[in-house]
């Protein structure tokens, strides 16, 4: 190398170095962009996860309905209530998973499924009152996995609320902000949803 | 040629790989050159003026060249590198794939994960993540990665959906022998160092890009002949492309043998030759055979199953030998005729077709069950408080799968509890499995106080999980604990840092409950705690290099003398440590037992630590030293053997099942 360096004149040592400073940047700016990238795909492949519990949970509902209507005679509004709340939940998941984090589609959802929990809610209380439902091997299954379900789409909720955070704090902060900007990198939404910790049991009142 | 010496000679080739490439980069410089000086000659016989001695030869150029294209190609390939080092999940997003989620339910996807999990259970790796090429209809996969242990597999959806099972199974053989093979580590590397000369292609073209809307103006006199960017842009790219160019001679001259030995070692993994070569013969079939349309498919050519590119005359120099030739090895009396591939109907295809089981078991007449297989798993269970085994039939195996342990493999993932096969596949349920199988089967009091803190201190819903779990766990026999959470360590890729820091907290909690360590939560502890979450969590620390035993003779003290002390009485431990260490150490240094108390399990397990740096001959030493101590008192318990495995793992070995 030595020989080479020393055959260049100061304006050709001038040139290299800023040839050199300006690759260096280049790559830097490339490995920021890279990086907003890899947190991007972290939460959407987040998402995925809370997707294919959420389906499972939306076929699960109304084999549930389907047993309790042989018991609750009477509770058709319930029922409808529930399958309604469910639907709406299924189409909302499908444009959230179309486009996780986007903000729009987020809070459809969290509004979607606030709702779906507050009605299997009511809908699980209501179950409360009839023992020979309760005893039902089949009921009691399907409870179970439901539960199992929902902790598993509660957990998967969680790990996509951390991606989102690490995604969109990586995006406001230098040099981030000014990369995000360029790349077109919008903010993402959390999935939050406020659902009621406890299942109370409705009672009828005669 | 075992493992140990196929990771070795990957190790050496990496030297001809350098020495390929330094001349590829002098032709490169020496080109770059040719063109500046072309360029400027013409710029001086248009009336410009420029600095330097007239004539073709100018020593300042050539020294601005020479070290301007050395630093781009040296930071090009080092950034790639140092992209590459973290693992194959580079190269897999690169090439557009997404990660297959362990909980999924389509069918499709689940048999691909089946396929993978049995493999890997045989050949004693590490579950490794499966990444779908969404987007690709070609039939085609890669292995990526730099151990046995972060390797990643990436399957084109065209494979899934034109393969049957047992096809499907053979391209997996085929990249788990790259993997075994050591061909992985060598193919990253090559793929980082050539980055370097495509970066040249890559500023030839933003160059190109700067000129576009300006007219290169030839007529004006005084002037300088307009804007030379775009030219010597353009006189870069092609550059750039010549630098393609010497990258295909040399990922050929590289990798094209490999492409057969990872075939017939396909073969012999699985002895189902119908199974790969059906493989080969839907690529000839389709379309688009194995050509992936994906921006960036270049770079990574030289690690698929079958050619990505589409013939060129750049491709002249194929990464992978032609198709027919390939089958023609594996089945002599092919036809060259392709039949057109269509998809499968995977709910109706045989899973497991009969003839292929009779082929495997060596019988003529048919074979009825499916579940013949578990034959072999009983046998393996029963009397297998003993196995007989010679010390160095053991280390044989290591890297070399057999159909065997494929069949073992499977029959161990078909006892399980239904419940456990399908539904622990997500985070929730993985970690659930894990702290259910920490849970204390010895000592009541232990388990209580591990269940009060799950309850207390972990997540409720991890808490929830674990209680429906743990009846079912309470099935899972002894010798199949481990391989299940080997099984569900792909799940934990999904889980946050912040998840992934409350599970790393709760198991070791769990171990050190009952202020023992049993063999399996040993075995935990390597996997997890020590190799996975570090890995996740982006904090490994990479062990030095360790040319030669004698400069960490403390570490094989230690390391021999823990195993010989569990020996039962001090006479048979001594003879047990000494017959290990003349493995170690041929003749020369005499190495001296540790008491019990010295030689507990922290210094085995720095020891191990430290050992796992060493060099692939070494390593194959000490795993022999360690099975011949093991084997010192003519018997080897099911524990003994999957403390061995356990070791073999930690240095970075795969040892298949110990079976009889």
């Amino acid at each position: 190398m030595q020989p080479l360096v020393a055959a260049l004149s100061n304006s050709a040592i001038t040139l290299i170095v800023i040839a050199v400073v300006a690759v260096l940047f280049v790559m830097y700016a490339i490995g920021v962009f890279n990086n907003l990238v890899a947190l991007r795909n972290r939460f959407k492949n987040a998402f995925a996860q809370i997707d294919v519990q959420m389906r499972r949970r939306y076929d699960l509902i109304p084999n549930l309905v389907e047993t309790a209507k042989g018991y609750m005679k009477h509770e058709k509004d319930t029922f409808e209530a529930v399958i309604k709340a469910r639907n709406a939940a299924f189409s909302a998941g499908q444009t959230a998973a179309a486009n996780p984090g986007d903000p729009r589609a987020m809070q459809t959802l969290s509004t979607a499924e606030t709702a779906l929990a507050a009605s299997m809610t009511k809908f699980i209380g209501l179950t409360e009152n009839y023992p020979e439902l309760k005893a039902n091997t089949n009921m009691l299954s399907l409870q179970e996995e439901l539960t199992s379900t929902e902790n598993k789409i509660a957990f998967a909720r969680q790990a996509f609320n951390d991606a989102v955070t690490s995604y969109n704090t990586a995006r406001e902060v230098f040099p981030g902000n000014i990369v995000a900007g360029f790349g077109g990198f919008g903010p993402a939404e959390l999935f939050e949803v406020s659902a009621p910790e406890q299942r109370e049991a409705v009672k009828v009142q005669f | 040629m075992d493992f140990f010496a196929h990771q070795e000679r990957a190790r050496r080739k990496t030297g001809w790989l350098v020495a390929y490439f330094v001349l590829a980069v002098l032709g490169i410089i020496v080109t770059i050159y040719g063109v500046f000086a072309a360029v400027i000659l013409y710029g001086e016989s248009r009336g410009g003026s420029l600095a330097g001695p007239s004539g073709f030869w100018n020593p300042e150029l050539f020294s601005l060249v020479a070290v301007g294209t050395l630093v781009i190609i040296g930071l090009g390939s080092m950034y790639k590198i140092a992209l590459l080092s973290r693992g194959g999940e580079a190269v897999a997003t690169a090439l557009g794939g997404r990660p297959v989620l362990p909980s999924t339910r389509a069918l499709p996807e689940k048999i691909l994960l089946n396929v993978v999990e049995e493999m890997a259970l045989a050949a004693g790796t590490p579950v490794p993540p499966v990444y779908l090429l969404d987007h690709e209809a070609a039939i085609n996969a890669f292995a990526a990665g730099t151990t046995p242990q972060n390797a990643v597999i990436g399957v084109t959806r065209g494979a899934i959906e034109n393969l049957k099972r047992d096809e499907l199974q053979g391209v997996i053989a085929h990249e788990f022998s790259h993997i075994l093979n050591g061909d992985m580590r060598l193919n990253l590397r090559l793929m980082g160092i050539l980055h370097g000369i495509l970066v040249i292609a890559l500023i030839g073209y933003f160059l190109m890009r700067t000129g576009s809307r300006r007219v290169y103006l030839s007529s004006s006199s005084g002037k300088k002949g307009g804007n030379p960017l775009p030219l010597i842009g353009l006189c870069l790219y092609i550059i750039g492309y010549i630098g393609v160019f010497f990258g295909h001679l040399i990922k050929s001259a590289v990798s094209r043998q490999r492409e057969f030995l990872a075939d017939s070692s396909a073969v012999q993994f699985t002895r189902y030759p119908d199974g790969i070569a059906g493989a080969l013969k839907k690529i000839g079939g389709l379309d688009s055979g194995s050509r992936l349309q994906a921006a960036r498919a270049e770079e990574a050519s030289h690690m698929y199953f079958g050619n990505g590119l589409s013939a060129s005359f750049l491709n002249l120099l194929a990464t992978h030998p032609p198709l027919s030739e390939r089958i023609r090895r594996i089945q002599p009396d092919f036809n060259g005729v392709f039949a057109p591939t269509t998809p499968v109907d995977h709910l109706t295809a045989e899973v497991i077709d009969p003839r292929t089981l009779a082929q495997r078991l060596g019988e003529g007449a048919g074979v009825s069950s499916a579940f013949a297989g578990s034959g072999v798993h009983e046998a393996a269970v029963e009397g297998a408080e003993r196995l007989a085994f010679a010390p160095d039939a053991a280390v044989m195996q290591v890297g070399a799968p057999q159909t065997k342990h494929v069949d073992y493999a499977s029959a161990l993932v078909r006892g399980l509890p239904a419940e456990l096969r399908g539904d622990v596949r997500d985070p929730l349920g993985a970690i659930a499995t894990i702290y259910a199988l920490l849970l204390d089967d010895d000592e009541p009091d232990v388990r209580e106080a591990q269940r009060d803190y799950l309850r207390n201190r972990a997540d409720p819903r991890a808490w929830a999980e674990t209680e429906r779990i743990v009846p079912f766990v309470a099935q899972v026999q002894a010798e199949a604990k481990l391989p299940l959470v080997s099984m569900v360590l792909p799940a934990l890729h999904e889980l946050s840092s912040r998840q992934l820091a409350a599970f790393r907290d709760d198991v070791t909690w769990l171990i050190k409950a009952d202020r023992k360590v049993s063999l399996f939560e040993y075995g935990v502890h390597r996997l997890v705690l020590k190799r996975l979450i570090p890995r996740l969590l982006g904090k490994t620390v990479a062990a030095a290099r360790v040319t030669d035993l004698h400069s960490n003779i403390s570490a094989c003290r230690g390391l021999l003398s823990a195993l010989a002390n569990s020996a039962g009485s001090p006479e048979k431990a001594t003879e047990a440590f000494r017959q290990g260490a003349a493995r170690l150490f041929k003749g020369g240094q005499e190495l001296t037992i540790m008491s019990s108390g010295e030689a507990d399990l922290r210094t085995f397990d720095r020891a191990l630590d430290e050992l796992s740096g060493t060099t692939p001959p070494l390593k194959k030493r000490i795993l022999e030293a360690c099975a011949e101590c093991i084997g010192a008192d003519g018997h080897v318990t099911v524990e003994e053997g999957e403390l061995l495995r356990v070791i073999s793992d930690a240095l970075e070995c795969p040892m298949p099942p110990l079976l009889q």
